[in-house]
This record gives structure tokens, C-alpha cells and sequence, in this order.
């Protein structure tokens, strides 16, 4: 067994190759839809893809929403690319110097044909910044021969037979798309490299944060089987299971293969039969639902197929799943397959004998249905048996499943899927990009730095944090370490728990600690200053509306007078206003000087 | 193009563009296809595609051949030319072109089969093609609007249904509106179309815009027009007047927008709809009137402030001169007398005086030239300026003074041919939907 990891991580800047910010916001509706079409064009090679060939053969009109904040005419196709975002091909550089990579001389932008309608131009802008890189894990090296910089795709809606919507907000965010070689050994090992690879792109560089911003794709190839991609894992916790799984899925494919060699079962020749007539009065509520409105009920035997489109081959999933997908390239739902209970779509017993009369089966064949109008019928039919002809376990390009399965999306695509993007020229990596770009801390590095400044479990904390940057900053800026920490990691939680927003934590936060180092405040009062700040207000009108400032000097000596140098009541009644080592000197000092 | 270092690395080697081969770099080896050099960057780049189908660029310590590539048939033309249905002439521009990378250069994709490959839907329509040249619209002058005339003529001549002539966008207006002049009474329609996404890309709009102008060529039309998207959208496209059309926008796909007048037909070929949204001339059985003659020693002039009067004398080598004025048709012409006016109403008066009709267009694009609302139009009238009351666009003007240039020399008949509507280039009604 061979396993890889593809990471796909998107980047904190505007986009890639326009200048629209990459900040999405979720409420905003789109006020104007685009419909257009797609078509498959010759690569360089003069060759047409595979995968692109088949997203074709779905005649489909891809339906746009546009979103004013975030689109202009390039996301639209309707303006050349601007050129490459200069910070994120600086973000990459400084994130290749971390895996040790050989950064190119010369970037060449290019465009990956995709036409499900995920990217509005057919293709998506990727380019390679460095190769052969390297990174240490507990069970050896492991390579990172491709680092490369694209542009996000479009984020889908929704999808049907004819129409797919995409919401083109995120589209042309950049990505870097870190990939491994496949030297992994296990699940376990897959999670500890994929876990390290994010925690470098989180600690040494501006990447995006939040759900969704970083992908996981897995690729999987076993002895026997075939290299298969499980794109789109978003959690890292499941990667060890879509392992698991998909290795199940082709053993299983491996044994169901030699049964079927065994039997003689393939290849089918296509002899599908128009079977309409059987259901004329079925109580199937899908079928007699489909012939009223113009579908035919398609039949085709399988012969030798008897108890192997049923065999369970992924958790919930059977080999009949593997043909269904296959099919539904042509828009239909699905097959309805003999290895499947009949009563559970009310196909009568009578009515299934009739089907096996009239395709003239023996006891060790199967039957597929299929539901749609005619042409389109005969068109999934013919993938399900392209699919069940196939003796061998075929290359595919699969979606991950939340629940740890996986779904046939395409063929594996082929380098003619790749041409040269000519609206925008080539990039030299010039000697004075290179020394501009300041290599930053490695993930040890800033490890040991965190455990100097504070202790171990805090450490520990902050290097998983999401806040790490701010925190960096925050205390270059001259605060103390801990009492940022503390700030970022326990104070804001508890706030944002207690419905507090901050819009701009960095701006809040940055005011609010140069305003504590004036003594302005006592540290006590740190949530409450917060609190007022959370609505808006500056800090200085925190302080004075919410009487927080400190009370030191003459001030803090009268009232610790007033108070009949008690501390405990002091602190009771004046806790956000007074250092209790300040009340505490002039106790002090008013005992030695009775003294 | 390589540099000199390398071609002559890769020459010693045998090594040809794709060509498998292994580059050494400073900091590792690499082995791939050898693409070839973009026009831009750095020629002492190796242009390496690996495996995974990446370009990329890398400093070669040294090259070395690892394959030859394999030869791939070519895949030109040859199907019998037949002269029947709709002719489709190319005069280059993206629509239907392919990069050969291995060597950079862009072949039109011209014959039938080639047509085919490109639009399946072709099938439906009976259609034979031709390339008459190969140019960036840019490119094109009054030479290629007389070659493209001359091929027009010669497949109306041979029967053909329709024409559809292929065309880049830059100037495709020029071309459409001057046709318009040099063949009158057409007996079938002659539909322009380009694509404003070139050809190499899944999202270029050519194949909508192709199969809508092959429909619209076999419809009842007899005149010039262009056929390009109405919208954003994939949907339908409009027919536009051949010289009421303009190209308002540098890139999107909805650039070319009918001036002062609703585009002629809406057509969508999927759904047969050719819905009539303006007056148009049918195809006309009375004979086609070929004029072909063209003076293109005619010179068009955005005016703009701070012009200097010299810039105008300088006009005299000249023919013709199209004003592209401000507002209802105006120049600087010093109305008020002001000292601080440098007026070019003198060289302009100059210029008609010995000879050279002086045409006015506004650079508002739409509405009339009403030269006589103000004393600088009137001036300017006075000075012998022609156009009053045309609602032309700049570049129609230009290409109709092109046009009537060939035809005559006589002042008076150079003022009288420019004011007749001869193609629809000049209405009487300003149509409160044509703005």
C-alpha cells in the first residue's frame, strides 16, 4: 500500500490574480446570477483529457452567483487575469524555505482544465513554486517533491441533471497546494504528517484561518488495486478511516474481480430492453411516478452478476453503488439492481419474475433498472456496464464522504489536463525576491522561543493557536508574554462565550495593551476595559465611563486612609482600580512608620 | 526563442521542442518534455514540462536527451471543398484558432472538418469554408477589406445559402460597416462573428457566437452584420447592423452593442428563435451592386483640448479627414474671440477650401450631429464641415468616407453620397430604445 497526502490551504491575502479581497462574509446575497456553458479544448499535447472528457458528456448550464465584495469581472470571465498576487507567491517562498525545497527559476503560470463549472474560465490558474523538498516525521522522511500556488474554486450551491449553481465568492482565493510523496506507511502516520504540514503552514506564514480554509486529499494505491484520489477531507480525524476504507473497498474490489473472471461474467455486451410495459400498473411508486412523465423503465442483464452487485464493498456501500455512480454521469439518480430488496421500492414479486422472463435469465444473473427518458436511459446504462467491464480496479478521482466512504467524482486526470496560462506571463524567482523573502521561524524554533516566554502547558497552547500571530505581535510590541497569552487564550474565550464580539481583535487588543503599559489600568480590569471596548467605544472612554482608571499616588494614599489601611476591604471595594502591591507599600508604610 | 547558448546546446544534442529530456540544475536533476520559450522572460530558462503536466522554468547546468518525441498524423482539412450552404470565411482573430506549441505559432482551424471538430453542432447546417488571410484585427486595412469583398462577392456569385466571415474583434466594425458600402443589395446576409475568449479556453464564448451566426446566415436577411453575445450570459446572441455596431467594452463577452438603434434580430440556434427586433432590409433579388473602390488616405481625428492649430495644416496630405468632435459635432472654433483661444476653425476652412472634405462624428458615440444649436457648430458648418444632422458612429463615418472616396472626387458629390443613406448607416428617427 502506497498513501500521499495533498494539502490545499488557503491563503491570507486579497486573490490571486485580482485585486478582490479574500475576506468572505456568508450573509452577503448575491444580487446578480451569470449562466453560461462549458466545452472540453486540446491541451498543448494536442490531446483532450479524460476527466475533462467525461464532466462533457454532461450537457449543463453552470449558473453563477456573483457577489459584490468579493467579485469583478475576473471571477466573472469577463477581464484577463491581473497579475500573480505578489505577497502570496512571497507566502509560498517562505513556506518551501520551511520543507527545504528547491524553489523554481522561473514560474510559469498554468491552467488546469476543470469543467464541472467549479471555475468559471473551464481551468484553474496553478502554477509550480518549488520542488523536492522534505519533512521529518516519527516514521522517517517523508518527500514533498510539488509545492505550487493556485487559485480556489468555486463553492457549490447546488446540482442537477441539467444545472449546477456555484457561488463565486471564494473563487480565485489563493491556495498552496503542498503534496507528499507516497511514503507514508499507515492511517495513523497519515494524520501525524498531515497534522505537522498544517501546523507548519499555521505557525510560519499568513494563511487563512477558520473551517474550511485548509483540504485534505488522500491518494491511495494497494497491491493489486490502483491509484485512487479522496478529495476534499476537511477533518484530519477521518483521514485514517478513508485509509481504512479504501482499502477495504478495493481488496474487496480485488476478490469480486477474480469471482467474476471465475464465472465468466465479462465482459456485457449492451442489450438493454425497454420493459415499460411490465409496470403499466406497478404499485412502484418511483417507476409508475417516472413513466408518467416520459421516462422509460430500462432493463439489462448482468449475467453472472447474481450476489456480487450486492456485495458490501465500503461501509453501507455495495459494488451495485460503484455501476450507480457510473451512471449517474448521464444525470440519472441511480440503478435499481436485482441484488437489492425489490419490496423496498414495492416492486411486486410478479413483476420482478416478469423482468426475468423477459431478459431470459438464468439462476446466476442479475438485472439492472433504469428510470429516465429514453436516450438518456440507454446512456447510463452503457457507463454502468463500461464500469462493470473494467477488469481491473480502476484509477479514479473520488469525493470523501463525511461518514468515511467515498463517491466515483471522475478518471484520474492526465498531464493533457494541464496547458500554459498566456495571459500572464512568466515570473522569474530573481536573486533579489529571494533575499527579501526572511525566512521564518522554523516550527522548532518558535517551539522553544514559546517555552521561554512562558510555561510549558501555555506554550503548548499557543504554538495550536489560531492567535499565535497576534500574539507575536502583541508582545514585540512590548507586553508581557503571559499576560497575552492569558488575554488571548482564556480571557477573549470566556468574553466571545458571553455573546462579546470583537470585529477587529488585533486593532482592540493592540490599543489596549499600549494603553496598560502607560499604568493607566490595573490588570484585574483587563475583561471589564475589554467588555467596553467589544461596543466600540476607545479605550480611554472605557476607562473613564466605566471608572477603571487606576487609582495611585496621593489618590490611592487617601483612600487606603479612608479605609483604615485595611486591605481586604480596599480590594473588596476597589478591586479594578488598585494594584494591591501598591496599597500594600503604603500600609507598609505607614506600620514603619509607627514603628 | 531560446537563447543562442541553448539552441545551440539543444542543436548539438539533436534536441527538438517536446523532446524528452533530463536538465541538470544547480540544485538537482529534472526530467521532462522540452516545451518551447514564450515570448517573454528569461531565455536562458529551460521551459521543462514535467510529468505531472507542470511548466516550469529552470537554470540548466547542462541538457541532455533522455526520447524523441513521437510523431503525432496531422490532423489538416482535406475533405472536397463543396460549394453549397453557407460559406465561412476567415479572416483570423481567436475564434477558431490553435496554438501549436511546439513551435508557438497560432493555425486558423479553417476547413470543414476542422470546423466540426471544433462546434459539433456544425453538423446540422450544410457549410464549406475558406481562409482568405490570417491577421490580428489590428492588423487589417482597406487592402484586406477588398480581399474579404472580393471572396464575398465571389461566393454570392457561386450560390452560396449565407456568409459568414470569421474576423478578430478590434476592428471588426470597421470591416462590417465598410463591407456594407462595397456590396449593396445583397441577395444573402453576411454575419461577422468573433470571440472575446479565445478559443483555447473551456469558457470561450465562440461556439455560441459561431453556431448563432451560421442560423442567422441561412436566415431572410440582405445585409451586413455582426453576430456576438447580447449578454453575460451564455444564452442568445444579438444581430447587430454592420455599421450601427461598436466594441464598448475592452474584454467582456457583451462588448458590441448596437448605437442608436436596437440590435436587428435577437437569435438563439437552440431553440430556432430569430425574433425581429428592428427594421431590417430581406434579401434582395434586384442584383448585387459591387463598388469596391477605396480612398484610404483618410485621416480620423479625436479632437481634445489643447489641439494646435498646426496639427491640423499638417492634415493637408490628406484625402479626407473624419472629426471625432465633442458633444453635437464641435470643435475649438474661438466663438467668443478669446486671446487665450487657440482656434483650429482657420486650418480647418483651409482644408475643405483646397479640397479635402472634413467630416464631423461626436465622440459622445451616441445621438445625432447637430451642428446648428451653437455658433462653433454653425461656424464649423459655415467653414464647409459635412454631417450635420447624422447620426453615424466615428467609425462608420471613417470607413464611409473611405468608401465614397473611391467612388468620387467631386466635392459636392463627396458631400451628397455622405449624407444619403446607403446601408442604414444614417436614420431620420432617433428611436427612444436605440440609447
Amino acid at each position: 500500500m502506497k498513501i500521499g497526502i495533498e494539502i490545499h490551504q488557503r491563503l491570507d491575502t486579497k486573490k490571486l490574480f485580482c485585486d478582490c479581497t479574500s475576506d468572505i462574509s456568508e450573509d452577503e446575497i448575491p444580487k446578480i446570477t451569470v449562466q453560461r456553458r462549458l466545452h472540453p479544448v486540446l491541451s498543448e499535447l494536442g490531446e483532450i483529457d479524460a476527466a475533462s472528457q467525461v464532466e462533457s458528456s454532461k450537457d449543463r448550464v453552470f449558473e453563477y452567483q456573483v457577489f459584490n465584495s468579493n467579485n469583478c469581472l475576473v471571477e466573472t470571465d469577463e477581464e484577463p487575469p491581473h497579475m500573480l498576487n505578489d505577497e502570496a507567491l512571497k507566502i509560498v517562498l517562505q513556506i518551501a524555505l520551511q520543507f527545504h525545497a528547491t524553489i523554481v527559476d522561473e514560474v510559469h503560470i498554468m491552467r488546469k482544465m476543470v469543467i464541472d463549472g467549479s471555475n468559471t474560465s473551464g481551468f484553474q490558474r496553478t502554477s509550480i513554486i518549488a520542488m523536492n523538498g522534505h519533512l521529518d516525521s516519527s516514521k522517517g522522511t517523508i518527500g514533498i517533491p510539488l509545492i505550487a500556488l493556485e487559485e480556489e474554486s468555486a463553492g457549490i450551491v447546488s446540482n442537477s441533471e441539467s444545472k449546477a449553481t456555484y457561488r463565486l465568492d471564494r473563487l480565485g482565493v489563493p491556495l498552496i497546494e503542498i503534496n507528499t510523496t507516497p511514503d507514508i506507511k499507515d492511517g495513523a502516520h497519515l494524520t501525524e504528517v498531515a497534522e505537522k504540514i498544517g501546523m507548519i503552514l499555521r505557525t510560519t506564514a499568513k494563511v487563512a484561518r477558520g473551517l474550511g480554509t485548509i483540504r485534505q486529499d488522500v491518494n491511495i494505491s494497494t497491491e493489486g488495486g490502483a491509484r485512487v484520489e479522496i478529495k476534499g477531507a476537511q477533518d484530519l480525524k477521518m483521514l485514517a478511516t478513508y485509509v481504512e476504507n479504501e482499502v477495504h473497498r478495493q481488496t474487496e474490489l480485488i476478490k469480486i474481480l477474480a469471482e467474476l473472471r471465475n464465472r465468466k461474467a465479462i465482459p456485457i455486451q449492451f442489450n438493454a430492453q425497454d420493459v415499460t410495459v411490465v409496470f403499466k400498473n406497478t404499485h412502484a411508486n418511483l417507476l409508475s411516478q417516472g413513466i408518467r412523465t416520459g421516462s422509460i423503465i430500462l432493463a439489462q442483464k448482468f449475467p453472472g452478476h447474481k450476489g456480487i452487485l450486492g456485495t458490501e464493498i465500503q461501509k453501507g456501500k455495495r459494488y451495485g453503488s460503484e455501476l450507480s455512480e457510473y451512471a449517474k454521469r448521464a444525470g440519472v439518480k441511480g440503478i435499481i439492481h436485482s441484488d437489492e430488496d425489490m419490496a423496498k421500492y414495492y416492486i411486486s414479486g410478479e413483476e420482478e419474475d416478469r423482468i426475468r422472463k423477459f431478459l431470459e435469465m438464468e439462476k446466476d444473473d442479475a438485472f439492472v433498472l433504469i428510470i429516465a427518458p429514453q436516450t438518456q436511459a440507454e446512456r447510463a446504462m452503457h457507463h454502468a456496464i463500461e464500469r462493470a467491464n473494467m477488469n481491473y480496479v480502476p484509477e479514479e478521482t473520488r469525493r470523501a464522504n463525511p461518514d468515511g466512504s467515498s463517491t466515483y467524482m471522475r478518471p484520474l486526470p492526465g498531464r493533457a489536463r494541464l496547458y500554459p496560462e498566456t495571459d500572464v506571463p512568466p515570473i522569474p524567482i530573481t536573486k533579489d525576491l529571494l533575499s527579501s523573502i526572511e525566512k521564518s521561524e522554523s516550527l522548532d524554533e518558535k517551539k522553544s522561543r514559546l517555552e521561554k516566554l512562558l510555561n510549558k502547558e501555555m506554550a503548548g497552547r499557543m504554538i495550536k493557536s489560531r492567535n499565535l500571530h497576534l500574539f507575536d505581535k502583541l508582545v514585540s510590541e512590548g507586553a508581557d508574554p503571559m499576560l497575552v497569552a492569558t488575554t488571548l487564550e482564556d480571557t477573549i474565550v470566556s468574553l466571545r462565550r458571553e455573546e462579546f464580539e470583537f470585529t477587529d481583535l488585533e486593532k482592540t487588543l493592540t490599543e489596549m495593551f499600549a494603553e496598560y503599559k502607560k499604568d493607566s489600568f490595573v490588570k484585574a480590569a483587563i475583561p471589564d476595559v475589554l467588555k467596553g471596548m467589544a461596543k466600540g467605544a476607545r479605550v480611554e472612554a472605557v476607562l473613564k465611563v466605566f471608572r477603571l482608571q487606576k487609582i495611585t499616588g496621593p489618590a490611592l494614599e487617601k483612600l487606603v486612609a479612608e479605609h483604615n489601611y485595611d486591605m481586604k476591604t480596599i480590594m473588596q471595594k476597589c478591586r479594578l482600580q488598585v494594584d494591591a502591591a501598591e496599597v500594600d507599600r503604603i500600609i507598609k508604610k505607614r506600620d514603619s512608620s509607627y514603628a | 526563442m531560446y537563447s543562442s547558448k541553448i539552441t545551440k546546446e539543444i542543436n548539438e544534442k539533436k534536441i527538438s521542442i517536446g523532446d524528452r529530456i533530463r536538465v541538470r540544475t544547480v540544485t538537482g536533476e529534472f526530467e521532462g518534455l522540452l516545451m518551447p520559450r514564450p515570448s517573454s522572460g528569461d531565455p536562458n530558462l529551460i521551459v521543462l514540462k514535467l510529468d505531472s503536466g507542470y511548466n516550469t522554468g529552470l537554470k540548466p547546468e547542462s541538457i541532455e536527451l533522455v526520447a524523441k518525441a513521437e510523431l503525432k498524423k496531422s490532423n489538416d482539412g482535406g475533405d472536397s471543398e463543396s460549394k453549397e450552404g453557407i460559406a465561412i470565411l476567415g479572416c483570423g482573430g481567436t475564434i477558431a484558432s490553435k496554438i501549436e506549441y511546439k513551435t508557438g505559432a497560432v493555425f486558423p482551424s479553417i476547413s470543414p472538418k476542422e470546423l466540426r471538430m471544433i462546434f459539433p453542432a456544425l453538423k446540422n447546417w450544410s457549410i464549406h469554408s475558406k481562409q482568405i488571410f490570417s491577421l490580428l484585427s489590428e492588423d487589417m486595412n482597406s487592402h484586406h477589406w477588398k480581399l474579404l469583398a472580393d471572396s464575398v462577392e465571389a461566393e454570392i456569385k457561386d450560390g452560396s445559402e449565407g456568409v459568414v466571415v470569421m474576423h478578430g474583434t478590434d476592428t471588426m466594425t470597421y470591416t462590417s460597416s465598410v463591407l456594407g458600402f462595397m456590396l449593396q443589395q445583397l441577395p444573402v446576409p453576411v454575419v461577422f462573428v468573433g470571440s472575446q475568449r479565445s478559443s483555447d479556453r473551456p469558457s470561450s464564448e465562440n461556439e455560441m457566437n459561431m453556431l448563432n451566426s451560421v442560423f442567422a446566415a441561412s436566415q431572410d436577411l440582405g445585409e451586413v452584420t455582426v453576430c456576438m453575445h447580447a449578454s453575460t450570459n451564455d444564452d442568445f446572441c444579438y444581430l447587430h447592423r454592420g455599421n450601427r455596431v461598436r466594441k464598448m467594452h475592452t474584454s467582456s463577452r457583451d462588448a458590441f452593442r448596437s448605437i442608436d438603434s436596437s440590435p436587428l434580430f435577437a437569435v438563439d440556434y437552440r431553440t430556432k428563435k430569430f425574433d425581429k427586433l428592428s427594421d431590417f432590409m430581406p434579401r434582395n433579388n434586384h442584383g448585387l451592386i459591387a463598388k469596391k473602390s477605396i480612398n484610404d488616405n483618410v485621416a480620423l481625428i479625436y479632437s481634445h483640448p489643447n489641439m494646435k492649430p498646426e496639427f491640423f495644416r499638417k492634415l493637408s496630405d490628406y484625402d479626407g479627414v473624419v472629426l471625432i468632435g465633442t458633444g453635437l459635432g464641435h470643435v475649438a472654433a474661438n466663438a467668443f474671440n478669446d486671446k487665450s483661444v487657440n482656434s483650429v476653425l482657420k486650418p480647418i476652412e483651409e482644408l475643405v477650401q483646397s479640397g479635402i472634405p472634413v467630416v464631423m462624428s461626436s465622440q459622445c458615440i451616441s445621438g445625432r450631429i447637430c451642428m446648428r444649436v451653437y455658433t462653433t457648430g454653425r461656424l464649423l458648418m459655415e467653414a464647409g464641415v459635412i454631417g450635420d444632422g447624422a447620426d453615424w458612429t466615428p467609425e462608420t463615418a471613417y470607413t464611409k468616407l473611405c468608401w465614397v472616396l473611391g467612388q468620387t472626387k467631386d466635392m459636392k458629390e463627396v458631400k451628397k453620397l455622405m449624407m444619403t443613406n446607403i446601408a442604414g448607416e444614417i436614420s431620420t428617427r432617433s428611436n427612444l430604445e436605440g440609447y
